[in-house]
């Protein structure tokens, strides 16, 4: 695992070119351009924000703020997934004609991906003061959140890359694996709302939440971004350790899975 | 690894995994129907395409090799290897150096972004540092000469503007050891001219160069030694000239050998070609044992590239184990096998021992390029031996064509349709 992210590092010069190109790539031939780093997400929060907000009136109070903190993590996690999926086997022309450190593939998507969540988080600022309020101190953990998502995104990235060389059904699992995905993760709805007793569990509304977010770490994240960038408190330490935990144990199996095929990804491409 | 040795095979392997079988693929549905027959899964031995089959081969450093062979014969998989985009089944593969790939040119070219930009990234992915394509940026751009195209985006471009760019970049990484996959007939004369240019200086500097053609002259001409890959195995290893001269014959004769049967190892992708009958030895000992073909100008040299109007000499050496007649013929044919011009000796009753026989044509009268000369010596009904070399015939700056006779220009007076005048003097200048 250590090897792998630092042959990553080694070719960070490759990793940064790609990830740069892309981003420049995305919306070269567009008119509004870079513009559309906005106003994607912007359409997107308008969408659910008519939906779930409006006519499904959500108990949220600031619907679409409090929608647009959690929904710009996810879309990073969520096009860094479905694009690092397919960022080997899409690959043939740089894996079987030079000599290509395979893992920068799904590396510079993740990047890719990250770059732009930056890149679009002054909108949330932007809406944030349409409601009158300003970001608070805790911003400055919005850089340990970023590698925490990264890091996590990689994770998974690394393991659904190498396996879709060989399986490339495991594609449209995941499409469709990510739209439930995106419904079980507290991105629409409020995590405060769940509560176990509309499903007949034994379970308190705090502890249903509680094992929402030790279950899904994207949850956690979520939750997490939530408190810096919405609540303006410190994000609980417990979920972001868990975080972590499940980080290296992904990342430990991916990065292991990911070296015993990668010499066959020349070939099965 | 000795030090001296820039590439290492050592019994290298390569097998692939058949994915399929004929006409059968597995998918849902077959497989759906094999369950609902009812029908068990058929184990069968694991199907593999042998692409190597135990390959040992040693490149000096400094040195550039040369590698013939039948399409699918395993070269490109051999490149692969040794580059490292394959790993071996079985064996070792040792490269000592930086390494530069010219497989296939262009690779990550994006056509939205300018020529200029996919240098940058082009050049990352072939291997240089940010800092080592910024330098030479400027010298990429001069090399590809291509204007205000540069800055213009890649899918804009001729293929050939492309492959001009990528050629450019590929060769300006500046490795120690250059693999190349038949890309050297990129562009049109003038840029093919400056790649070989290019080869040339890259041989001059002392890189290691690795390279793969179906140009055979080009062996003959630049390789210090050569490789006949045949079905997966080293067949043979050398001399360029000599080996180019093994593979023509085993590929004369696999062709007269589907004249005959009607099909032959060439029909068969990959397959190896059958073993020429090397001269029998003793049994039936050839009356007329054809040693040497040497191709000389009028003074006596050997250039490597022959003036059209000069003279040349093709000189046969022949070794007679006893008295026996002689017969020998000479044609000269294009490299894709078109003949121009042969002509038969019969030298008659010659003396045991050894004998040269000498064609002298007092001008060339060949146009430029590449041929191949093909030296035949035979007694009474026994069968022949060949050799060939290659004879490269100069540029001139104004006659083109496969054939330059003995020809004038002269402006006539108007009017005057008198009969031509006797030919002046042939053209000095070549």
């Amino acid at each position: 695992m250590f090897r792998n992210l630092l042959e990553l590092y080694q070719y960070r010069a490759l990793l940064w070119a790609l990830s740069m190109r892309e981003l420049k790539a995305r919306y070269r031939a567009s008119v509004l351009g870079f513009l559309w780093t906005f106003l994607n997400p912007t359409l997107s929060m308008a969408v659910y924000g008519l939906v779930f907000g409006f006519i499904m009136s959500s108990s949220q109070e600031r619907y679409p703020f409090y929608l647009l903190s959690g929904l710009l993590p996810w879309i990073c996690f969520s096009t860094s997934v479905l694009g690092g999926t397919t960022s080997i086997s899409d690959r043939k022309d740089l894996l079987t004609k030079v000599r290509f450190p395979a893992q920068v593939l799904p590396a510079y998507v993740v990047l890719t991906n990250v770059l732009n969540l930056v890149f679009s988080l002054p909108l949330l600022f932007l809406l944030a003061a349409v409601y009158g309020d300003a970001p608070s101190w805790h911003v400055v953990l919005v850089p340990v959140l970023l590698a925490l998502q990264s890091l996590f995104t990689l994770a998974v990235t690394y393991l659904l890359s190498a396996l879709n060389v060989a399986f490339r059904d495991l594609q449209h699992i995941i499409a469709n694996v990510m739209q439930l995905a995106f419904f079980l993760t507290p991105v629409l709805w409020p995590l405060k709302d769940l509560d176990g007793k509309r499903f007949g569990l034994e379970l308190s509304g705090a502890e249903l939440q509680q094992l929402v977010v030790l279950l899904n770490p994207m949850a956690a994240l979520t939750e997490a971004w939530r408190d810096v960038l919405f609540r303006h408190q410190t994000p609980a330490w417990q979920p972001l350790a868990g975080v972590v935990a499940v980080t290296f144990v992904v990342l430990w199996f991916s990065a292991a899975v990911f070296e015993r095929r990668r010499e066959e990804f020349a070939e099965l491409v | 690894m000795s030090g001296l040795d820039a590439i290492v095979l050592e019994r290298v392997s390569k097998h692939f995994k058949k994915r399929s079988k004929r006409n059968e693929m597995t998918t849902l549905k077959s497989e759906v129907v094999r369950i609902l027959k009812g029908q068990r899964k058929v184990v069968e031995p694991a199907q593999h395409i042998e692409a190597l089959k135990g390959v040992d081969l040693r490149v000096p450093r400094g040195a550039t090799m040369g590698i013939v062979g039948r399409n699918g014969s395993g070269k490109s998989t051999l490149l692969k290897l040794v580059t490292g985009i394959y790993a071996p089944t079985s064996g070792t593969v040792a490269v000592n150096g930086r390494i530069s790939a010219l497989l296939e040119l262009g690779a990550g070219f994006h056509p939205d972004f300018t020529g200029r930009e996919n240098i940058l990234i082009n050049g990352i992915i072939l291997g240089m540092s940010r800092a080592e394509v910024k330098e030479r940026v400027a010298e990429i751009v001069d090399f590809a000469e291509l204007g205000d195209f540069i800055d213009e985006p890649v899918r804009t471009y001729s293929s050939g503007m492309f492959m001009r760019l990528a050629f450019s970049v590929a060769t300006h990484v500046d490795p120690d050891i250059l693999i190349i996959d038949e890309i050297l007939s990129v562009g049109d004369e003038h840029f093919q001219r400056k790649s070989s240019a290019k080869m040339n200086e890259f041989r001059q500097s002392g890189k290691t160069i690795l390279f793969v053609t179906h140009d055979l002259s080009r062996i003959e001409t630049w390789c210090d030694s050569a490789v006949w890959i045949d079905g997966g195995r080293t067949r043979m290893v050398g001399d360029p000239r000599q080996v180019v001269t093994a593979y023509r014959q085993a590929v004369s004769a696999a062709e007269a050998e589907g004249e005959r049967l009607g099909h032959s190892a060439l029909s068969t992708p990959g397959l190896a070609l059958p073993q020429v009958s090397a001269p029998p030895v003793e049994a039936v000992a050839p009356a007329v044992q054809l040693v040497d073909v040497r191709l000389r100008d009028g003074l006596g040299a050997h250039p490597s590239a022959f003036s059209a109007e000069g003279a040349l000499e093709v000189l046969v050496d022949v070794q007679l184990a006893a008295a026996a007649r002689c017969d020998v013929s000479v044609e000269v044919a294009t490299v894709a096998g078109v003949s121009l011009f042969k002509t038969q000796f019969a030298a008659g009753e010659l003396g045991g021992g050894a004998h040269t026989l000498r064609l002298s044509l007092p001008r060339l009268g060949l146009g430029e390029g590449a041929h191949v000369v093909t030296a035949t010596a035979w007694s009474g009904a026994l069968p022949p031996q060949a050799q060939s070399k290659t004879l490269v015939v100069a540029p001139h700056p104004s006659a083109f064509g496969l054939l330059r006779p003995e020809h004038a220009w002269s402006l006539e007076p108007r009017g005057d349709i008198a009969p031509a005048p006797a030919p002046r003097a042939p053209e000095a200048t070549a």
